[in-house]
């Protein structure tokens, strides 16, 4: 069904001109696909996925594969996405009755470019006793929170969650406007009036 | 003259008039002592000051609060709150109380509350419940039941008539002894209110001319003393007996 034109490409050319995904790029029996290219289900041919320029590069001294990799290098650099299995960081947006919204932010360590949703749900806010959480005693709006992604979720977030030790409140402001301390796994103390509130608060060695 | 250190508390302005900003205690001068702070007041590191107009009280020992009365209610645990029904989902009512946000009142949260005999509670019903879950980001919980799991008043207000008054007239009314107005109207004509803490009161009498007479009453009564509202209740009672 997928038309299969086969445009007659020079090889070898490290591209000026924008390729778009599904364009040839070169034989498979010639080229590896790397970062941004794949192999057709035909397995002759390797085309782009992404847009952006093409860029070759020779193959690595004395591996058995003399087949150069193709990548794509896209005029706009993609940041991360984040995946199942990732460490993210995000900020808390809302805190309703069983879950709580939150925007991630970075992603292992890296930051995003466009915004990502994440839902951490009440049973996945800690590991014990999943059923008594009050997600208004875990975040509140504005806390800086850790989080594994457990999966890519619904169209409108990746659901999150807090149930590690190292996992929960990195960071969060008192009702006073102070950065809390954390003193437990459960509370903070705020430096400037010495108020404890009750988050879910991540161990950071 | 000897000062009787004993009664002195830390401020002067319990029961004046406050106004944001007002530092009302300084908490390097009082030492190893629990103070409680109620609404309107707000801890700025050594010392508390008022966030919201109104009057300071004390309740001794040290419980502080300032008592404000506006149009707008913001909720608390426990009230006692007059609501509407707005919508009606799956799993709970969404009732209108005049606070920030729409307040989720359970379906099942009514005395012997299944999933069999949900109430049927259209657009606009009149509710009286109870407040059980009240921060400020989260949408505010209700529940038809007390503590206890009985019904205990709560529910559905059938006939009558509701207005909106200030939270301060709404305190007045059910402040204990009996607000003078309602003991005056009391004498001669029977009738019964429902008074929520957000500002809304609803009266249910036997004839329209006693509901109109007690709201009235009751909408005027706000600023007056105790004689100035008995004597405006008989004023408009013998207005009644006359026609």
């Amino acid at each position: 069904m997928v038309g299969m034109v086969i445009e007659i490409e020079s090889m070898g050319e490290e591209g000026d001109d924008v390729v778009t995904p599904g364009e040839f790029l070169g034989e498979a029996t010639e080229f590896i696909a790397g970062k941004g290219a794949y192999v057709s289900p035909n397995g002759r041919s390797v085309r782009a996925c992404l847009t952006g320029r093409r860029k070759i590069t020779a193959p690595p001294p004395g591996s058995d594969d003399n087949r150069s990799t193709i990548e794509i290098v896209g005029h706009k650099a993609h940041g991360a996405v984040p995946q199942p299995g990732s460490i993210v960081i995000a900020r808390v947006t809302k805190v309703m009755a069983r879950n709580a919204s939150a925007d991630i932010m970075c992603v292992d360590s890296k930051a995003v470019k466009e915004k990502f949703s994440g839902i951490i749900r009440q049973q996945d806010v800690r590991a014990t006793e999943i059923d008594k959480v009050d997600m208004y005693q875990s975040f509140r709006p504005g806390d800086i929170v850790r989080a594994l992604v457990l999966s890519l979720g619904d169209a409108r977030a990746y659901y999150l969650s807090t149930a590690k030790n190292e996992l929960g409140v990195v960071s969060a402001q008192s009702i006073s406007g102070g950065t809390m301390v954390p003193i437990s796994w459960t509370e903070m103390q705020c430096p400037l009036t010495g108020q404890i509130e009750q988050r879910k608060v991540a161990k950071v060695d | 003259m000897d000062v009787d250190t004993r009664n002195m508390t830390p401020t002067n302005l319990v029961d004046k008039i406050v106004v944001p900003g007002d530092v009302v205690l300084d908490l390097t001068k009082m030492e190893n002592q629990t103070i409680k702070l109620g609404s309107g007041l707000r801890q700025d590191c050594d010392c508390v000051s008022v966030m919201q107009a109104g009057k300071l009280r004390l309740s001794k020992p040290n419980k502080y609060w300032v008592e404000s009365s506006q149009k707008r209610y913001v909720p608390s645990l426990e009230d006692t709150v007059l609501g509407i029904v707005v919508e009606h989902r799956s799993d709970n009512f969404l009732v209108d109380i005049k606070a920030p946000n729409l307040a989720f009142l359970p379906v099942l949260a009514f005395e012997g509350g299944t999933r069999r005999n949900i109430p049927k509670f259209e657009t606009g019903t009149l509710i009286y419940a109870r407040v059980v879950k009240a921060n400020g980001i989260m949408n505010p919980e209700l529940s038809c039941t007390d503590a206890s799991g009985k019904a205990a008043e709560f529910g559905q207000l059938k006939n009558g008539y509701m207005f909106e008054t200030s939270t301060g007239l709404a305190r007045m009314l059910l402040s204990s002894p009996t607000c003078p107005v309602l003991e005056a109207l009391g004498k001669k004509i029977s009738f019964e209110t429902a008074v929520g803490l957000n500002g809304r009161v609803w009266v249910n009498a036997s004839s329209p001319d006693d509901v109109i007479l007690v709201s009235n009453a009751i909408t005027r009564s706000e600023f007056l003393s105790g004689t100035q509202q008995r004597i405006m209740a008989e004023k408009l009672l013998e207005r009644l007996e006359k026609s």
